[in-house]
């Protein structure tokens, strides 16, 4: 008998934020083209810019609502360059190949890109069975330019009907051209799930086919009819009594106020189980749709602090979830705590859409904002990104890479950006980090909650530059404090506290696996009256591996349908207040017991990361969010850091002093070995 | 008014930063502040200068909640009473210059009623002036209040009036260029009406491809850009060419006159000028002429004293103010309160 031959891998693998490719191992770095925004003769032209900005792979959409051109006999038709050759979407990925591009695809079935009906077709949007409804039954209207729409329902069946036939349509075309036979070698599900930004707790989604789903929900979360009944403190006769709230009833006591709280946090629990079965939904549908074989992420939107959706639990539909980012200058703070959390909760920090320009509807971003944005996420351990625009399009301004195909004057800052990340495999690097923060969602859903302003929803006013806190009723419910507000206080209080020692740490969801939290020295768990049991037991399991588990201020005594249970103390101790000098003090007692160390330390407001690959300290991010300065950046060793962008070489022996303008940050490439010890430790 | 079909392009970051900084209340005071000092990732209680502060309160005007739009959450607003004769004092104790105060729920019954209205086919125009419809019938009936409004008294038009001043100012099948410069080309857009609505938004990269190099002169470059747009895209019914600081002070300006005195002194180029906009012009510059003169001569209404002849001028330009009586108000008017309200002087 023949021995078997060991076979090339014949399908791309994520690893982290690695492409493997049989032996090849490409960057999870690529930028965005619209082949139909263009004419068919620039897209050589472009693909090349795109390849010299040093991309090893170009992203595209693929519209619906632009390949549709009617029904016939109930069929859709669809138009792939036959009539217009900007629509030749097996055209453009040969030519991608021909050019040695690698291709990421993302065919929705919701795009946005700008579209008119984000891209959606509108005998689609029309379809009553297909949109989501409002509590009075009413269209749920996205307010965009340049036309109004009513969204659609991630529940419809109808809805799902339709996106099967777009997606054996793309398919098609996709599947031939799966690496290796073809360029293509990712894909992404659907575009910032998330309700269309109509995202305020009763907005949507009142669709029939949703309640049936909400139904069901409940039956998992509380066993069957008899456990909803106990949980909401109700008499449900049958299931159609178990309706979902349409409104917040603030004004209740006792047993009838416990009964709201946990049906509200039902709710907007199911709305985020409500997002990750349509994502689970459509990877199976890819699958039958011949691109099943390729990777599979997908992009939350900004604000996910205030989302209705679970980044930890779209994980378990794709292979990587990362976040969007589009942030001025100003929004440092925000980009870290971002980074920080997708750090903690995914398998690699990764943004679908790491913005270069905007569009015009947007906040206006200036060519700094982006690059400080980009520059920004990848100190705080961002490791793949998709630069959103790479080339120019309609309704967008900003690409480093006009429509023509020609590079702008900015692009040679992204070229040498690209350059330093290529040439330190910084896709490859770790942080050294060894205190994990929980992400606790129960009390994030209370939040989403008690939001007061409707469909300017927690996350829009995030996504505004706010909290996603910011309005939400200031009640205690009956609790020692507002937990809809405290949490986010105490984590902000716990984050600034690790700032100011300059102690890395990430976020951890704590929808996340348990995986996720394994491996830190110190893991921080807010606790108020009311706690999710499974994170209270997975929080004891880490104990019992030797985490100092650090929960509290109260060692809960209901479970998230508020019903009195049980917790036992999962280690650790609880500080019973949690004010900024026990934060401080908190921190100091974690450096000293763990002898954490907090290498190329300067002084606040600038920040440093320090990155590795190999074990060896290679790249040093110095991060201003304050006005221009000189750092002075402590050395444990004689080093010379060499700037990425200007070229400029900075060296000392026991020190380094470092010139920063104000909102902005700076990568260094560090020349002298700085090999470390290896430890078993997190690295993020 | 705005073409699902819009086709906008031809912007860099840096020109249509520049062009929206002209009109977006609080761009360049954002774009030119200098940075916070701070090391949280988020600091609660950061006091900046300026900001709105918006409330929401239940049914007996009991605060549930307040936040400040640069300072976050405002904690000892919440379960006060408030006065809504006193909205300027509440702003005040909140280091806000605006108040918008919402009825709980008011947000819900804005979506509710949008969704009840809303028509696929309707223009996006017809399907906004029906949100600002609806938010006007909710400040009617308390539940939703903007202290100060600079748009309080300001009627909204239906979609066909609206459309009808549009013809005014770009009639269908024609352009509007708008060119700035600061030395070199600082910004510009060119505007295209079809079928009734705006279907082309372009920017100075798409200008330069119709034009070819400039030659570097403004006042002579204009001419170089009506020919090319008129070529390329439509015909051009209005075009405005000047130095950036020059517009940017005049959108702002409260004086009558200085628009009218701006284009006398070729300071602003109006090429062509429209009937109505020359007319509009006209009454600018009588407007200015009794102001000033009224200064002039300590309180003594001097056009007011040559009345005749003002009545003779506005006879002869009875389309002077066409556009604020289609609309009911002048919508320049209404953009330089708003932008002097939101923004700190400049020197400029």
């Amino acid at each position: 008998m023949s021995r078997p031959v060991a076979r090339p891998r014949s399908r791309p693998i994520l690893d982290g934020a690695t492409l493997r490719l049989g032996e090849r191992e490409v960057p999870l770095r690529s930028g965005a083209l619209h082949y139909w925004r263009l004419p068919k003769d620039h897209w050589r032209d472009a693909l090349r810019q795109v390849k010299a900005l040093g991309l090893p792979m170009v992203e595209t959409y693929v519209p619906w609502g632009v390949h549709e051109l009617e029904l016939r006999d109930g069929k859709p038709v669809f138009d792939f360059g036959e009539r217009d050759p900007r629509r030749d979407l097996a055209g453009f990925l040969d030519l991608a190949a021909e050019e040695e591009l690698l291709v990421f695809v993302r065919p929705g079935p919701h795009i946005n890109a700008e579209l008119t009906g984000f891209g959606l077709p509108q005998r689609v949007l029309d379809d009553p069975e297909v949109q989501a409804r409002s509590p009075r039954g009413n269209p749920v209207v996205l307010y965009f330019p340049p036309k109004m729409f009513a969204v659609p329902s991630h529940a419809s069946e109808a809805y799902r009907e339709h996106a099967g036939e777009w997606l054996d349509a793309v398919g098609a075309i996709v599947g031939p051209r799966r690496w290796p036979k073809g360029p293509v070698v990712m894909t992404q599900v659907d575009n910032e799930l998330g309700f269309f930004f109509r995202s305020g707790p009763y907005c949507q989604d009142y669709h029939d086919d949703a309640l049936a789903l909400w139904h069901s929900f409940l039956t998992e979360r509380h066993g069957d009819l008899e456990g909803v009944c106990r949980a909401h403190r109700a008499t449900y006769a049958t299931w159609s009594d178990a309706s979902p709230p349409t409104r917040f009833a603030g004004d209740l006591e006792g047993d009838d106020r416990l009964g709201e709280l946990a049906r509200q946090l039902d709710w907007a629990a199911f709305a985020e189980h409500l997002h990750t079965v349509f994502a689970r939904h459509l990877r199976h549908r890819f699958d039958r749709a011949d691109l099943g074989e390729l990777p599979a992420v997908h992009n939350v939107s900004i604000g996910e602090g205030g989302a209705p959706v679970s980044v930890a639990s779209l994980g378990e539909a794709v292979d990587l979830v990362g976040l969007d980012y589009y942030h001025p200058t100003r929004e440092q703070r925000v980009i870290k705590r971002r980074t920080l959390y997708l750090s903690g909760t995914t398998g690699a920090a990764y943004a679908p859409e790491l913005g270069v320009g905007a569009p015009p509807w947007f906040t206006p971003l200036a060519h700094e904002d982006s690059l400080v944005t980009a520059m920004t996420a990848c100190a705080y351990g961002l490791r793949g990104f998709n630069l959103y625009m790479a080339v120019d399009r309609d309704r967008w301004y900003g690409a480093p890479i006009d429509a023509l195909g020609r590079a702008r004057p900015e692009a040679t800052a992204w070229r040498r950006f690209l350059a330093a990340l290529e040439n330190v495999e910084f896709h490859r690097a770790k942080r050294d980090v060894r205190i994990a923060l929980e992400w606790p969602r129960e009390y994030q859903r209370l939040t989403r909650a008690t939001h007061l302003l409707g469909t300017v929803s927690p996350a829009v006013l995030e996504a505004m530059g706010g909290t996603p806190v910011e309005l939400c009723r200031a009640d205690a419910f009956g609790f020692e404090r507002p937990i809809q507000h405290v949490w986010w206080d105490d984590l902000a209080r716990v984050a600034s506290a690790l700032t100011a020692a300059q102690v890395p740490y990430v976020y951890v969801d704590s929808d996340a696996p348990e995986a996720r939290f394994e491996g830190y020295d110190v893991i921080f768990a807010p606790s108020y009256e009311y706690a999710s049991p499974r994170r209270f037991e997975r929080l004891a399991r880490l104990a019992a591996k030797g985490a100092h588990v650090v929960y509290g201020p109260r060692l809960p005594e209901r479970d998230e349908a508020l019903l009195p249970r049980a917790f036992t103390a999962p280690g650790g101790h609880a500080p019973t207040r949690l004010d900024d000098t026990m934060a401080h003090a908190l921190v100091a007692d974690w450096v000293g017991r763990f002898e954490l160390e907090r290498p190329f330390a300067t002084l606040p407001p600038v920040e440093t990361t320090v990155h590795e690959i190999d074990g060896e300290e290679r790249v040093l991010f110095v991060i201003n969010s304050a006005s221009a300065r000189e750092a002075e950046i402590a050395l444990a060793r004689p080093t010379v850091a060499v700037d990425a962008l200007t070229g400029e070489s900075i060296a000392g022996d026991t020190s380094l002093r470092v010139a920063i303008d104000g909102e902005s940050c700076r990568m260094f490439l560090l020349q002298s070995e700085r090999r470390k010890a290896p430890r078993a430790r997190r690295r993020t | 008014m705005i073409s699902a079909e819009l086709r906008f392009e031809g912007f860099d970051a840096r020109s249509w930063t520049n062009l929206v900084s002209l009109f977006l209340p609080g761009l360049p005071e954002r774009l030119d502040r200098a940075p916070d000092a701070s090391d949280a990732p988020v600091a609660e209680g950061e006091v900046r200068a300026r900001g709105s502060l918006l409330v929401v309160v239940d049914e007996d005007d009991v605060i549930l909640a307040a936040s400040h739009s640069q300072r976050g959450r405002v904690r000892e607003l919440a379960g006060t009473s408030v006065d809504r004769a006193a909205l300027p004092l509440l702003a005040a104790r909140a280091g806000a210059h605006r108040v918008l105060l919402l009825r709980e729920g008011v947000m819900e019954e804005l979506a509710e009623q949008l969704g009840a209205r809303f028509r696929s086919d309707d223009s996006y125009l017809a399907q906004l002036l029906e949100v600002i419809r609806a938010a006007r019938e909710l400040e009617a009936s308390g539940e939703l209040t903007l202290w100060p409004n600079p748009i309080a008294n300001v009627p909204i038009p239906t979609a066909a009036t609206f459309e009808r001043a549009l013809d005014l100012v770009l009639p269908d099948g024609r352009a509007a260029v708008l060119a700035l410069w600061d030395g070199p080309l600082w910004t510009a857009v060119v505007l295209r009406r079809r079928h009734g609505e705006i279907d082309l938004v372009a920017g100075p990269e798409m200008l330069v491809r119709w034009t070819g190099p400039l030659g570097g002169d403004w006042r002579r470059d204009y001419r170089v850009i009506l020919d090319a747009v008129a070529r390329s895209v439509a015909p051009v019914h209005f075009g405005i060419f000047a130095e950036a600081p020059t517009v940017r002070s005049l959108l702002r300006a409260a004086d009558a006159g200085t628009w009218a005195q701006s284009v006398a002194v070729r300071n602003v180029v109006i090429s062509p000028m429209p009937r109505t906009v020359g007319a509009a012009l006209g009454a600018d510059a009588v407007r200015g002429i009794g102001k000033a003169s009224a200064r002039a001569l300590g309180g003594l209404d001097f056009a007011g004293a040559l009345l005749p002849f003002v009545r003779e001028v506005r006879a002869r330009v009875t389309h002077a103010s066409s556009v604020s009586e289609i609309l009911g108000f002048d919508p320049l008017k209404v953009l330089g309160a708003i932008l002097r309200r939101d923004e700190p002087p400049r020197d400029e």
